[in-house]
């Protein structure tokens, strides 16, 4: 992977990246790949003590599924770089948001299979057959091996997702906050999944498939909420911060900038979330209805995308009054 | 995960509670290990070349000299059932079983009915396709398995 090269330009698109944010994808860029590395070990590991059981099954899926999500964003952070075209001119951000898709309907699928296939086995009272491993020339239970894989394998995914969360806020990449964010619940499933063996060897032999549905059950979980996000994205909703828990503040600050300036009398944007970068338009009202002059407006729209990094592709659009059809819920003065 | 959290906590603590119940780690979840050992083996056996020799009511051959050799070291009698494979593997699956032979492979379409012990053997047939030689054992019986299998690797080592 030719990586940003420290001290050249990092763009998305055609908006260049301040430090912060250029370093932030460096190591972004770094730890994806850590993750990859430590998932080509954890599963390899996994899938060598996998045997009967189910919750070990479901862990090894999930340890699977979660190469998608490094590998979208690792490829999206490659394509967004691409500049505007005649053909696309709003740019290729777009691949983020197609990356997630992807990865989220792929959790939801797996999810939803695990949860049939552990009901079936439950409800088939198939009792989970675990027995010797040689261990250099040892013969010892199998469900030791597991439990031993699974203690492993439980706390490093923790730390790849704590760090990685960080640099989601800082780039504002939902793909990333998704992978951070299993990656940190990751310890749960190896607990459910150590738990579920630990059950076996106790003869419960239905401890297996509670902790396999408990497994499942969050695997569908994280797909149906991400795979919500990532289509309503899609969709154009209006921008929100990178855990979309609430609208972006920057949506605010730009509209009372633009109602603040002296030549304006009501100001209100709609902004949509490109994967990274944001697209604004902001209509204002001009202060008794005089045009603005040319360098007005060509001044409020550098200031604006003064404001953050993420406003580059914004437009100003002088109306005689704020059209409630382009801005649905908008008051005479913007209000909100 | 998120809420699920709780939930693991909770089995965790019941998992722990039963831990002082049982004896045997692993468990057979029926007991079989428990039953047999100064009791009696019910072994399935399907007539297959020089492991399995089913001849009347006499049961020879290599696989049959291990089980001998196992319900020795259980103290335990052997109830011989001869049979073809799928009554037999049926007979197990319904707990009629504790054990079949046959000079069965890892690639046993019986898995479903049963669990494998490990590999104590290779041979290759003439079309030299290697084989790798198991026994079936009932399902979720792990206690019983285990020490079969432990039985099988110590065979194994002496040759």
């Amino acid at each position: 992977m030719t990586m940003a090269k420290r001290d050249g330009p990092v763009r998305f698109g055609h908006t260049e990246l301040p430090d912060e944010q250029k370093e932030a994808l460096r190591k972004a860029v770094k730890f994806e790949w850590i993750t990859i590395g430590y998932l080509a070990v954890s599963t390899a590991l996994v899938f060598a003590v996998l045997g009967n059981s189910q919750a070990m099954k479901a862990a090894w899926v999930e340890d699977v599924l979660s190469f998608l999500p490094p590998i979208s964003f690792l490829l999206a952070a490659r394509v967004i770089r691409k500049k505007p075209t005649e053909e696309h001119p709003y740019g290729f951000h777009r691949a983020v948001g197609i990356a997630h898709v992807v990865a989220a309907v792929a959790l939801t699928v797996m999810g939803a299979y695990l949860i049939v296939d552990s009901a079936i086995g439950l409800l088939g009272t198939e009792h989970p057959t675990i027995g010797g491993f040689d261990f250099f020339g040892q013969t010892i239970w199998l469900g030791w091996m597991m439990i031993g894989a699974m203690v492993l394998t439980a706390l490093p995914p923790v730390y790849l997702g704590l760090i990685k969360l960080k640099l989601a806020e800082k780039l504002h990449d939902k793909v990333l906050y998704a992978d951070a964010d299993m990656n940190k619940a990751d310890w749960m499933t190896a607990t459910a999944a150590g738990v579920g063996v630990a059950g076996i060897g106790f003869g419960l032999w239905w401890a297996d498939y509670a902790a396999a549905l408990l497994i499942s059950f969050s695997i569908l979980h994280d797909g149906v909420r991400n795979t919500r996000a990532a289509i309503s994205a899609l969709m154009d909703k209006r921008a929100r911060t990178y855990d979309d828990a609430e609208p972006h503040p920057l949506g605010h600050r730009l509209d009372e900038y633009l109602r603040g300036l002296a030549w304006t009398e009501a100001a209100q944007s709609r902004i949509r979330d490109e994967g990274h970068v944001f697209h604004v338009e902001s209509f204002v009202v001009p202060a008794k209805g005089r045009m603005p002059s040319l360098e007005q407006l060509e001044a409020a729209q550098e200031a604006c995308i003064g404001m953050d990094w993420k406003v580059q592709d914004m437009v100003i659009i002088p109306v005689a009054e704020l059209p409630s059809e382009f801005l649905p819920g908008a008051t005479s003065g913007g209000e909100r | 995960m998120g809420r699920s959290g709780s939930k693991v906590a909770l089995l965790l603590a019941s998992v722990l509670t039963l831990a002082g119940c049982g004896s045997a780690y692993p468990a057979d979840p029926d007991g079989t290990l428990e039953r047999v050992a100064n009791g009696t083996l019910r072994v399935g056996a399907s007539d297959n070349g020089e492991w399995v020799d089913v001849d009347g009511e006499d049961v020879r051959g290599t696989e049959a000299d291990l089980v001998r050799d196992f319900a020795a070291r259980l103290g335990a009698e052997i109830d011989w059932v001869p049979g073809t494979e799928h009554v037999l593997a049926e007979e197990l699956k319904h707990g009629q079983l504790d054990l079949v032979i046959g000079g069965l492979d890892d690639k046993t379409p019986w898995a479903q009915h049963g669990g494998l012990t490990l590999a104590y053997a290779e041979s290759r047939d003439s079309r030299g396709s290697l084989h790798r030689h198991v026994m079936l054992v009932p399902l979720g019986e792990n206690a019983f398995l285990l020490e079969l299998d432990r039985f099988l690797m110590e065979a194994k080592e002496q040759g």
